[in-house]
């Protein structure tokens, strides 16, 4: 029952005359009509949430909610209304489209009392810090790999040149050096384009999440953990640990993964500094660390 | 400020008072609490609020599911609500029995409602849990309270029915005797007898008249109360064959809105035939006893209705729960102890399934009965009740307890006595065994317990119960 208390959005389009309301109920008000068309979230067969927009598909009718972001008078009025039906489609389950997100959806959470033992901490997430731990954590997967990488290459390099050119006593070092030195470089252009894809990854699912530029509350107990934008966050509301599978730890933050996908992204500086050593024993009990 | 709104709307010659509270002072509700701390993460908790007080923990299982019967119980340390709300109900109380119509005279309760829609009337209500407890001191244990959820399966989603059962927001230390000697004066004059808001299913919260309660019982006085019930739910009615709905006659009850003084107070007491609408998506929007289509809503209060939520957590939420979590917090359970008689007539009292049969079955006549007891489910082609046999005979036997003590005196005895039907022995002779006194039933029951004959091994303790109570209470007279 994790954000059923959020109170209902209206949302007018004024170019078409027609107004919505998202909430307990789905209403559509048409332009001129004094009465909506008002919907159960059982009528409803799938909703998509684009960066741009939300569609809402109902059964049995050809009736569609399209509502543009813009249309909303504030952000945190689209993430409310975000919320509202991730909330429905715990309940209803039904088909749901959504872009990638740095936070765990809405449908996750589960409320509950934190219990006794949790950290609160509040923050917009910032976009390089998150980089630099996907890079930090890159870089811990391609090392095992990248050295392999600048071997073969200085191997293969070495044959050409020998092939080539011909191996003598004058040139063998010559050709060593120039080997060792490309697969280097190669290496180091590998490494660079990660990164540089790495980067671009993480600015592109900023770009699509709007909580990325909101501020965000941490929670970390015994129960689970949230993450969350505050605007429409209440304190019992936590992801179980059970939604989660393990969590890798940067410098910076803690990534929490269900599967091979990040759930939560959890920058370290928004809790205390005294508090860090308790956030981590937290996760480290709850969660796997790999 | 509060924004009060009422209006009264007609649904095919039947009047309803609906009122709409907007910016409301949240200081009367219920609210989720998340997962039940006893039902594990299945299990959701509700909780019933007044002021600043938390009253009633509703644990809902089965994923808040709305079919499943409540687990309630009184909060841990409660001890009554804010003396500022009391005074406030207790003035609205004086109104209504000043001859104020529902909506003027409880107006300053509206104020401390949650936003939203409600319907408002006034009903008999039963002054017992639905189980056969008196309401007050019926919620000392956590238990599952019979006829608690939000839709009766006896019932049907589709079909209407008035709650009829009660919750008290007082502790049972607010009960002393002098009250009740006053009250017992006051409730002979009274027009209204309490005022009750509506938690879940055929259960109500008592906002006002306590010690009224006690009285009505002690003195068989119907307990009519104003009733405040909130409209949020969604409904769709496709079909043209509603069935309408139709107050149960209760034997002792008396029927609400009789006085004639005050007309809306007569509003829903009536069957109400919900018209059938072509619109797309859902028809209108309903609570336990009423059915209001869309079309027929007035407009603002629509905008209320759809911007508002069925229920939500007040601003002060946090100091609510403060103090359910506060450690130190005792049970709330009194020593004090209502009159004799007024439990045992409470357990005398029409019980949730008796009830909810009320509601399931229209009627009943004697040649659907033949069919029961021959072992047919259905009669001339139509399922009676229902496909499933012994779920027919538990309601058709609540519905005859109901309605009419000497037919359902007549059908247990020929159920009892009928071998083949020795599955449905057991319930029936312990539904049987609670009436008071019949020498029909004792000339059988003594029977039963003199041949010792096999066929009646089911029913033979309740045999021995009522022959021997009955006995007891012949010899006193």
């Amino acid at each position: 029952m994790a954000f059923c208390d959020l109170k209902p959005v209206r949302v007018n389009n004024d170019k078409t005359g027609m107004s919505y309301i998202i909430g307990e109920v789905l209403a559509i008000y048409s332009m001129g009509s004094q009465y909506p068309s008002v919907f159960s979230w059982d009528m409803v067969k799938s909703v998509s949430v684009t960066r741009r927009d939300i569609t809402v598909n109902l059964v049995g009718t050809k009736k569609i909610i399209n509502v543009s972001n813009k249309m909303f008078r504030s952000p945190e009025e689209v993430l409310r209304a975000i919320a509202i039906i991730e909330y429905h489609q715990r309940t209803y389950d039904f088909a749901y489209q959504h872009e990638r997100r740095l936070f765990p959806l809405k449908s996750l959470y589960l409320e509950c009392s934190p219990g006794k033992e949790s950290y609160m901490g509040e923050g917009i997430i910032d976009e390089a810090d998150t980089a630099s731990s996907l890079i930090a954590l890159l870089n811990f997967r391609l090392m095992k790999f990248l050295w392999l990488v600048a071997v073969l290459v200085a191997l293969v390099l070495f044959g050409v040149l020998s092939y080539t050119i011909g191996m003598n006593r004058d040139n063998v070092l010559y050709f060593i050096l120039i080997s060792i030195a490309s697969g280097g470089i190669f290496a180091l252009i590998v490494y660079m384009i990660t990164h540089a894809v790495a980067r671009a990854r993480v600015k592109s699912f900023a770009d699509a999440d709007l909580a990325s530029k909101q501020v965000i509350t941490f929670v970390i107990s015994t129960m689970g953990f949230a993450a969350c934008e505050s605007c429409i966050y209440e304190n019992r509301n936590l992801v179980l640990w059970s939604e989660a599978d393990y969590f890798v730890e940067s410098d910076k933050m803690f990534i929490i993964y269900k599967g091979r996908t990040p759930l939560a992204y959890i920058p370290k500086k928004v809790f205390s500094k005294k508090y860090i050593g308790g956030v981590s024993d937290i996760i480290a009990i709850s969660l796997e660390q790999r | 400020m509060s924004e009060i709104r009422s209006e009264s709307i007609d649904i095919r010659g039947q009047k309803v008072v609906l009122v709409s509270v907007k910016d409301g002072e949240n200081a009367i509700g219920t609210c989720t609490m998340g997962a039940s701390p006893y039902g594990g993460m299945g299990a959701v908790s509700r909780l019933l609020f007044v002021g600043n007080e938390p009253i009633l923990n509703i644990t809902c299982p089965n994923n808040a599911n709305k079919k499943s019967d409540k687990i309630v119980s009184i909060c841990p340390g409660f001890r009554g609500y804010d003396q500022k709300l009391y005074d406030i109900m207790s003035v609205c109380f004086t109104r209504l029995n000043q001859g104020e119509t529902l909506v003027s005279g409880m107006k300053d309760i509206f104020s401390l409602l949650q936003d939203g829609v409600y319907a408002i009337y006034t009903a008999d209500y039963y002054p017992t849990n639905g189980n056969g407890s008196f309401f007050w001191g019926g919620y000392n244990v956590r238990h599952e309270i019979k006829g608690s959820a939000e839709q009766n399966a006896a019932i049907g989603d589709e079909n209407l029915y008035k709650p009829c059962f009660l919750m008290p927001t007082q502790s049972l230390d607010y009960y002393t005797a002098k009250a009740l000697n006053a009250a017992e004066k006051e409730v002979k004059s009274r027009l209204i007898q309490g005022i009750v808001y509506h938690v879940s299913g055929f259960h109500s919260a008592l906002l006002k008249g306590f010690h009224g309660a006690v009285a009505c019982v002690k003195n068989n006085i119907p307990y009519k109360c104003a009733v405040i019930e909130k409209i949020c739910d969604p409904y769709t009615d496709r079909s043209a064959e509603v069935r309408p709905v139709v107050k149960p006659q209760a034997p002792k009850s008396g029927d609400e809105g009789a006085d004639g003084q005050q007309p809306e107070q007569e509003t829903a007491s009536q069957p109400l035939v919900i018209p059938v609408s072509e619109q797309e998506g859902i028809t209108g929007f309903r609570s336990p006893s009423v059915k209001i289509p869309i079309e027929l809503f007035p407009k603002d209060m629509l905008k209320v209705l759809l911007s508002s939520l069925s229920e939500y957590k007040p601003p002060h939420f946090g100091v609510i729960s403060a103090k359910l979590e506060a450690s130190g917090r005792k049970k709330a359970v009194s020593n004090n102890v209502l009159p004799l008689d007024v439990l045992e007539k409470a357990e005398q009292m029409p019980d949730a399934s008796m009830v909810e049969s009320a509601y399931a079955v229209p009627s009943l006549s004697d040649e659907e009965l033949n069919c029961l007891l021959a072992g047919d489910v259905e009669h001339n082609g139509r399922v009676i009740i229902s496909p499933n046999f012994y779920a027919s005979i538990v309601t058709a036997c609540n519905f005859l307890q109901f309605t009419d003590m000497k037919r359902f005196i007549d059908f247990s005895i020929a159920i009892m006595d009928n071998p083949e039907l020795s599955a449905t022995h057991e319930y029936v002779a312990q539904r049987v065994s609670l009436q008071e006194k019949n020498t029909k039933l004792y000339n059988f029951f003594k029977t039963v317990r003199e041949s010792r004959d096999e066929k009646y091994e089911k029913i033979l303790s309740a045999a021995y119960t009522f022959t021997t109570r009955y006995e007891k209470a012949t010899a006193k007279r």
